[in-house]
């Protein structure tokens, strides 16, 4: 794996690219968790270039406040793209990226060869609301990312630092261990937040139906920070998607079942 | 030195098992726990407990907003600063404040001031608070994240609406107006002066600052994150060349009795009310993503709801919050000691208290704001006599031992 900056629109986003793999490109978006180069991302570069971009707001990518909103994020990923050289490529999408992946193929369906969504924000349905992610406890958020809450990142997330009731004194090394994470916490979910709050819905079941790629919806069985009956209400807006959704997984499905949602993929390449 | 008297208006009647049974009284508070007849009641006490503070001598009187919550019944201040402003006659009359970022368009916010500016005949302070993050981004789905972009917009837009003679267009990123030409106009000239209410972020303290408004920390957890939190103001202020202390404005709950018996005979329970309903707050809604920026992290300031509350989910005691210093409890003379103690060590010429809070019924609320006003207040008007204070209205009243007002610019 190979890690490079990018520069798009003069310098305005410096832009943190992950790069692992051989053969034709692969553009990967990760989720609201952020980006790490993971066993998932491994099995996809077998037979692949996989491009996995950190979103502006998360690990070192620069450029986040000059985005106010949706449309001004995907106006960013199709400079990026340009600047890439970028076409014709199968685009991967999990979470907060999966919302991105398809306002991307809706805008520019012909850039984009095959389509696969793994447990994607963007629609929303008042009869089966999207949890509050933004304010539920940590335990309750890591029980609706992972299915095995006693996994080493599920307890991560459960325990995990929280401005909400923290005393911090920057005075101490440990405070500014703390004072780290949550500043860097503070950012991404600030970002996620331009796009997502109060109600994780910018419309994007107007535009759905223009992608026609064939496509894949994936969905954790356990997903519990956006519910699994979700990915029928994607597959009806798109032509020519199919739905699986993987037991013994929740939100971070790509995570959880690495090998067998990379496999889903490489079927769908094979479309 | 200026002493306001601050109202909450608190829902007074939450049962009394509300802590064990609901997570918040703000955001999502049942809405079976709401009655009509008592925010009658509630409403009206309470306008006339701020008439009442203006007879027996205050400076000014406070009110503020708040939304989807029983801590303060007031979404709307600016209805109740148009009773004050025909009810009262002198008084300065501070509505601290309206949230600017929430209001679309904000000239609204330009226009309601200045309307409440010409009936009081030039009283008004116009507060400009952020507001809280149940206010702004739970009870009004505000993004966090853009929340002081957007207020940093209204600001100034509300500020050119009021000063700039021509008409003018507005091509912000949030608020797009051709004509902007607001009727009425204010009556003090150039403005009211703004105060900024603050719970301790960096970046308010720069605005006041720069902008030259008056920062008020209002806070109940006492006197030492009192004192963290404006040494940390002073520093920045000290730093531009600002030493005013009318430049700073302090909160601080205040009961006064004749001796320790019938403090907790009288207060003791409202106290607890206060502090261990009114601001029992579900921690989830306290820190929403981007509502505090980095700066204020770093410097290890904690979330809204741990200062707003009062850094513990324990329940205590009338004692233990006096202790704290969450409130002055005392006879006249302790109180004005203890206040004088305060003001002058954390530098601030403008004191807002208290003397309704928690669940304090109205006569009691009377007796207290009557004392204080009476028997501490004029015992405390001669501090900071050697400064001018630039941020008090044009036209409200200077009583004696205070300081003069000059124009805000």
């Amino acid at each position: 794996m190979n890690e490079r900056s990018v520069s798009v629109r003069n310098g305005d986003f410096q832009v943190d690219v992950l790069e692992g793999g051989s053969g034709d490109p692969l553009l990967y978006l990760h989720g609201i968790a952020g980006l790490q180069w993971t066993p998932f991302l491994d099995q996809l570069a077998n037979g692949h270039t996989v491009i996995a971009p950190h979103t502006p707001g998360f690990g070192a990518t620069t450029g986040t406040e000059s985005l106010q909103d949706l449309q001004d994020l995907i106006y960013f990923y199709l400079d990026l793209l340009d600047d890439l050289g970028l076409d014709k490529l199968p685009l991967v999408g999990h979470s907060l990226g999966g919302m991105f992946a398809a306002e991307l193929a809706a805008i520019q369906p012909a850039r984009f060869s095959h389509v696969a969504l793994a447990a994607p924000f963007g629609l929303w349905d008042d009869s089966d609301q999207i949890p509050d992610l933004f304010s539920i406890p940590l335990p309750e958020l890591a029980a609706g990312m992972y299915a095995n809450v006693e996994s080493e990142p599920a307890v991560a997330v459960a325990t995990a630092p929280s401005a909400r009731m923290t005393e911090v004194d920057p005075d101490t090394a440990e405070g500014q261990e703390t004072i780290s994470y949550l500043v860097e916490r503070s950012k991404s979910m600030s970002t996620a937040a331009k796009y997502l709050w109060p109600i994780p819905n910018r419309g994007l079941s107007k535009r759905l139906h223009r992608v026609t790629q064939p496509a894949l919806i994936i969905w954790g069985e356990k997903d519990g920070v956006i519910p699994p009956g979700y990915a029928d209400r994607f597959a009806a807006k798109m032509p020519n998607a199919a739905v699986h959704v993987v037991p013994d997984a929740a939100h971070m499905v790509v995570d959880e079942q690495p090998g067998y949602v990379a496999g889903l993929i490489e079927s769908l390449l094979a479309r | 030195m200026k002493i306001e008297m601050f109202h909450l208006c608190p829902y007074r009647d939450l049962p009394e098992d509300f802590r064990e049974k609901n997570r918040s009284v703000w955001v999502d508070v049942p809405s079976h726990l709401f009655d009509a007849e008592i925010a009658t009641r509630t409403y009206n006490e309470t306008l006339d407990e701020l008439k009442y503070a203006a007879e027996m001598g205050y400076d000014g009187i406070c009110v503020n907003e708040h939304h989807q919550n029983a801590y303060g019944l007031m979404p709307s201040p600016n209805l109740m600063g148009s009773v004050m402003a025909r009810e009262t006659k002198d008084v300065a009359i501070i509505i601290m404040g309206n949230s600017i970022a929430l209001y679309d368009p904000p000239i609204r916010v330009a226009e309601e001031f200045a309307m409440l500016d010409c009936i009081s005949g030039g009283r008004l302070v116009a507060g400009f608070p952020v507001g809280s993050a149940m206010d702004t981004a739970y009870g009004y789905g505000s993004n966090p994240a853009l929340l002081r972009d957007k207020y940093a917009e209204a600001e100034e837009l509300i500020l050119k609406a009021w000063t700039e003679k021509e008409i003018f267009a507005f091509d912000g990123k949030y608020t797009q107006l051709r004509y902007v030409n607001i009727w009425p106009r204010p009556m003090q000239n150039p403005r009211p002066p703004v105060w900024v209410p603050g719970a301790g972020s960096i970046e308010t303290w720069n605005t006041c600052i720069d902008k030259g408004h008056l920062y008020a920390y209002l806070s109940y957890s006492g006197y030492k994150r009192g004192k963290q939190v404006m040494d940390g103001f002073w520093k920045v202020a000290n730093a531009a060349g600002v030493d005013n202390p009318y430049h700073a404005g302090f909160l601080q709950l205040v009961c006064v009795a004749d001796n320790e018996q019938e403090l907790h005979d009288k207060y003791a329970a409202h106290t607890e009310y206060f502090f261990n309903k009114m601001l029992h707050i579900y921690p989830g809604f306290a820190d929403p993503p981007g509502y505090r920026t980095a700066d204020t992290i770093k410097a290890g300031l904690l979330s809204q709801t741990t200062s707003f509350g009062r850094g513990s989910t324990k329940e205590l005691t009338f004692d233990e919050f006096r202790e704290a210093g969450n409130v002055v409890a005392g006879t006249p003379s302790q109180v004005t000691e203890q206040l004088r103690e305060i003001a002058k060590d954390l530098h601030i010429g403008h004191l807002m208290l208290l003397n309704q809070f928690g669940s304090i019924p109205h006569e009691l609320a009377k007796e207290n704001i009557r004392r204080t006003a009476q028997e501490v207040v004029p015992n405390l008007r001669d501090m900071w006599s050697e400064y001018e204070d630039h941020w008090w209205p044009q036209n409200a009243i200077v009583r004696e031992g205070t300081a003069a007002p000059t124009s805000a610019d």
